[in-house]
């Protein structure tokens, strides 16, 4: 069969991360082809290059032997391509039929809409998934009400109704049930047979063994290679992904100081809409990483603990204290700081200066009379701060947006530790950061530990789990599937151990 | 994972039976205080000064529903007024081009603000509060005094009623209808979607910076017929005649229950939004408030107003404990 697809040499960089450095895939028409990788290899902007949602900084995109130029969605369009992406394209206030055929709605003459043909290909599109609504298909719906499966499934609706010749699905099983992935399945088998090249990204290695023909890996934004699955056990895929990198020697660590004195923070049966009966302890001294697939409830937890979330049931106590897990103010007031994942949205005032920045939660700490801020205290502790973080600054007067990535995730986690917390939870603290400020904000998390403080570090890097913990839970779907102690703490276990968790399976 | 992320405010929005209900409640306390409410001659003039307030808040509608905001439709209004009354200059047999500069002139105004805010990508509130003084300045420059006369015929026309019903009340009518259409046309539903969601349009391939261009120019359009229904209403020209109905036409959006996010509501909210701010108007001054107090009171009466119609958007979002 000859090559219908064929990618070379595509390299985006966001900001100071380097998203994709040379990635190839080439691939033939009817075949279902995976795109593999851990987590931030690239893979999603691969798919969004050929989507046109991502423009590449280089590289070159052939389709039928033929150089494209896919500038934005409507080019990846006229080229045949449809995509279902992570972050789903649905318009929550836009009923089911009218998300179905947007963009490309069927009208009469002078641009005017003719609903019943939008109507039957709506119906056409979604008929194949009427099991997954009970039957009845909500074509007159608001998107926005319904179940993220069901959206998942309209987004999957909708890139079929454009009868793509090169279909991509990103993590399109990701909030779908097992039948709804049976019926999705079938179709993609369908379309194979018609001759479609469906490019299937999962982290699930079940369903890309159960349904692709071949895959090609990623690792750092680069193409490893490309194999048969048939020929290629899961074990030998793992080490694809993961690399025979050498693992760090020096983590032979030693069991945590479980001495008198250390603080205790022992969580019991937590439960959240998104939290499945958590229970852990950890104590003073000790680095607790979060592991497993992104988004099945790491961070949820997270704001668990710091009282950003309803919780429905369990408890956690600090030293034998029950928590207040009902307000952030609370929970910092108890001696719990949050570093958050988001940092421009959730963990400072971008615009603001960073000694501000730096000052604010702990201001109660200095303040005189409970309202008075003496600006000398907060110039000399802010000082302070960006000396022992080594925070690369011009004046602490600048706003925090003029700093790199990776200094102003520093300011984030040295506004709480002037508040000096006793449990300091991170939240994929690294993301986006170069490799160099990465080292010295693991210096600033080991630190943190040594002083005594009890750490919670969720991240989306095996490699940083690997190195900075001494255990890692590894969660799905919003419970602990299994715990990783010291020894086992390795990279190749922790990627290996997140895929193989199929739906339904636990341990 | 977002539970921070979803404590954001939404858009102020109200439901559609709090719009019926304050219209229902400005007219029962209207009619108690004017007297003879219900008369002919009282529902043509009542109707003849709502119009120019309904058009442009159907035009405010669509471009706060693409997720915008045009603070210079009042000055286009303006613009159009003076430019179409130099023309007419009191001759009925020019009225087709004078009806004609008005439109053209809103359309050009509405095509700048969506090129300033869709390709330059400035932010719509202050790009179009900049574009609301070069609208005004032109039209200080096209008539810097009140004048200009509408010929006779006009104004008769417009305060005259065909079969009992009021000729403004037909333009009313006429303006919803006009909504009704283009609620059909596709560009109002990409409309809907880039206002909704601007992303996930774009990924949908809707031509989303097109879309904002032609919201804009469509504002436009409405604020050059409300400058046509000023020249009708009034028989002269005015070159701050707009001034007082740009922030109206946002009260009377919000009030009709578009949210001011964006992607949901409707014209149909905003005309009974708009008919209520005239009621409020003119209730003040039946009420014999004082003519010092009465821009004070109409203020708070529309103010309270728009909190009412906060209410159950405030319940809506409480957050997760």
């Amino acid at each position: 069969m000859s090559t219908l697809l064929e990618m070379t040499g595509v390299r985006k960089r966001y900001g100071g991360v380097q998203a994709l450095d040379g990635a190839d895939l080439t691939a033939v028409g009817g075949e279902v082809h995976a795109l593999l990788g851990p987590n931030g290899s690239g893979k999603s902007t691969l798919d969004k290059t050929l989507a046109g949602t991502v423009v590449p900084d280089s590289g070159e995109i052939r389709i039928d032997g033929e150089a494209a130029r896919i500038g934005g969605p409507r080019d990846a369009h006229a080229l045949g391509v449809a995509a279902v992406h992570q972050q789903l394209s649905i318009v929550g206030d836009l009923t089911v039929t009218q998300n179905v055929v947007l963009g490309l709605e069927p009208v009469r003459r002078w641009g005017f809409l003719d609903h019943r043909a939008a109507r039957d290909r709506a119906a056409a599109a979604l008929e194949r998934f009427a099991a997954a609504f009970s039957g009845r298909l909500p074509l007159d719906r608001p998107a926005g009400t319904l179940g993220p499966g069901e959206q998942q499934i309209v987004e999957v609706a909708k890139a079929l109704a454009r009868e793509p010749r090169v279909l991509v699905l990103d993590e399109a099983t990701a909030s779908l049930h097992k039948e709804q992935v049976e019926v999705l399945f079938e179709v993609v088998r369908e379309l194979r047979a018609a001759g479609v090249l469906v490019l299937f990204t999962s982290h699930r290695l079940d369903e890309v063994f159960a349904l692709c023909d071949r895959a090609t890996v990623l690792r750092n934004g680069r193409t490893v290679g490309t194999v048969e699955l048939a020929a290629t056990g899961e074990d030998e895929l793992v080490r694809l992904m993961v690399g025979d990198l050498p693992h760090p020697a020096d983590l032979a660590v030693a069991p945590p100081p479980a001495g008198a004195g250390a603080a205790v923070l022992e969580v019991r049966g937590l439960t959240t809409d998104r939290l499945r009966d958590v229970s852990f302890t950890v104590r003073g001294g000790e680095v607790l990483g979060l592991g497993g697939l992104q988004g099945q409830g790491q961070s949820e937890l997270l704001l668990a603990l710091f009282g950003a979330a309803r919780i429905t049931a369990g408890e956690a106590l600090l030293d034998g204290e029950p928590l207040p897990l009902t307000s952030p103010a609370r929970a910092a007031r108890a001696g719990i700081a949050l570093v958050p994942g988001d940092r421009g949205r959730q963990g400072m005032f971008a615009s603001r200066p960073i000694q501000e920045n730096l000052s604010l939660a702990s201001m109660h700490r200095r303040a005189l009379g409970r309202f008075a801020l003496r600006a000398s205290s907060e110039r000399r502790a802010a000082r302070t701060m960006v000396d022992r973080l080594q925070i690369k600054l011009g004046s602490p007067a600048d706003p925090v947006s003029t700093l790199s990535g990776g200094n102003q995730q520093k300011v984030v986690i040295g506004k709480w530790l002037l508040d000096q917390p006793r449990v300091v939870l991170l939240d994929d603290p690294t993301k986006g950061v170069d490799v160099g400020a990465k080292e010295e904000i693991y210096a600033i998390v080991r630190a943190l530990a040594d002083d005594g403080a009890i750490v919670v570090l969720n991240s989306s890097d095996n490699r940083e789990l690997a190195e900075l913990s001494d255990r890692v839970l590894v969660l799905f779907e919003g419970a602990v599937a299994e715990e990783l102690a010291a020894a086992a703490v390795t990279e190749n276990r922790l990627v290996s151990s997140a895929l193989r968790l199929a739906p339904g399976e636990s341990l | 994972m977002n539970v921070l992320r979803e404590i954001r405010l939404p858009g102020v929005q109200l439901s559609g039976t709090a719009t019926v209900a304050m219209l229902v409640a400005a007219v029962v306390v209207n009619s108690a205080l004017q007297p003879n409410f219900w008369s002919a001659y009282a529902l043509t003039s009542n109707f003849a000064t709502f119009v120019p307030l309904v058009a442009i808040a159907v035009g405010q509608t669509i471009v706060v529903l693409s997720g915008g905001i045009d603070l210079s439709l009042g000055a286009q209004v303006t613009l159009s007024a003076v430019a179409a009354v130099q023309l007419l200059d009191g001759r009925l047999d020019r009225l087709p081009l004078a009806v004609a500069a008005a439109l053209g002139v809103g359309l050009a105004c509405g095509a700048l603000n969506g090129l300033v805010v869709a390709l330059l990508r400035l932010q719509p509130i202050v790009a179009t509060f900049a574009t609301s003084f070069v609208f005004s300045g032109l039209a200080l420059v096209v008539l810097p005094t009140p004048g200009g006369s509408v010929p006779i015929e006009v104004t008769t026309v417009y305060r005259d009623a065909v079969l009992g019903v009021p000729v403004a009340l037909l333009a009313i009518l006429g303006l919803a209808l006009l909504w009704w259409v283009l609620r059909r046309h596709r560009v109002l539903r990409h409309v809907y979607a880039v206002g909704g969601d601007p992303e996930a349009a774009y990924a949908s391939l809707v031509p989303v910076a097109r879309t904002r261009v032609l919201a804009y120019v469509l504002g436009g359009l409405f604020a050059a017929l409300a400058a046509l229904a000023v020249l009708a209403n009034t028989g002269s020209g005015d070159p701050f005649v707009g001034n007082e109905l740009t922030l109206a036409s946002v009260a009377a959006v919000v009030l009709g229950g578009t949210a001011l996010a964006g992607g949901r509501g409707g014209a149909g909210g905003s005309i009974l939004g708009a008919i209520v701010l005239a009621l409020v108007t003119n209730i003040v001054f039946f009420a014999d408030v004082p003519t010092t107090y009465r821009q004070l009171v109409n203020g708070a009466v529309i103010i309270l107003a728009l909190a009412l119609a906060g209410i159950p958007a405030l319940q809506k979002r409480r957050p997760a404990a």
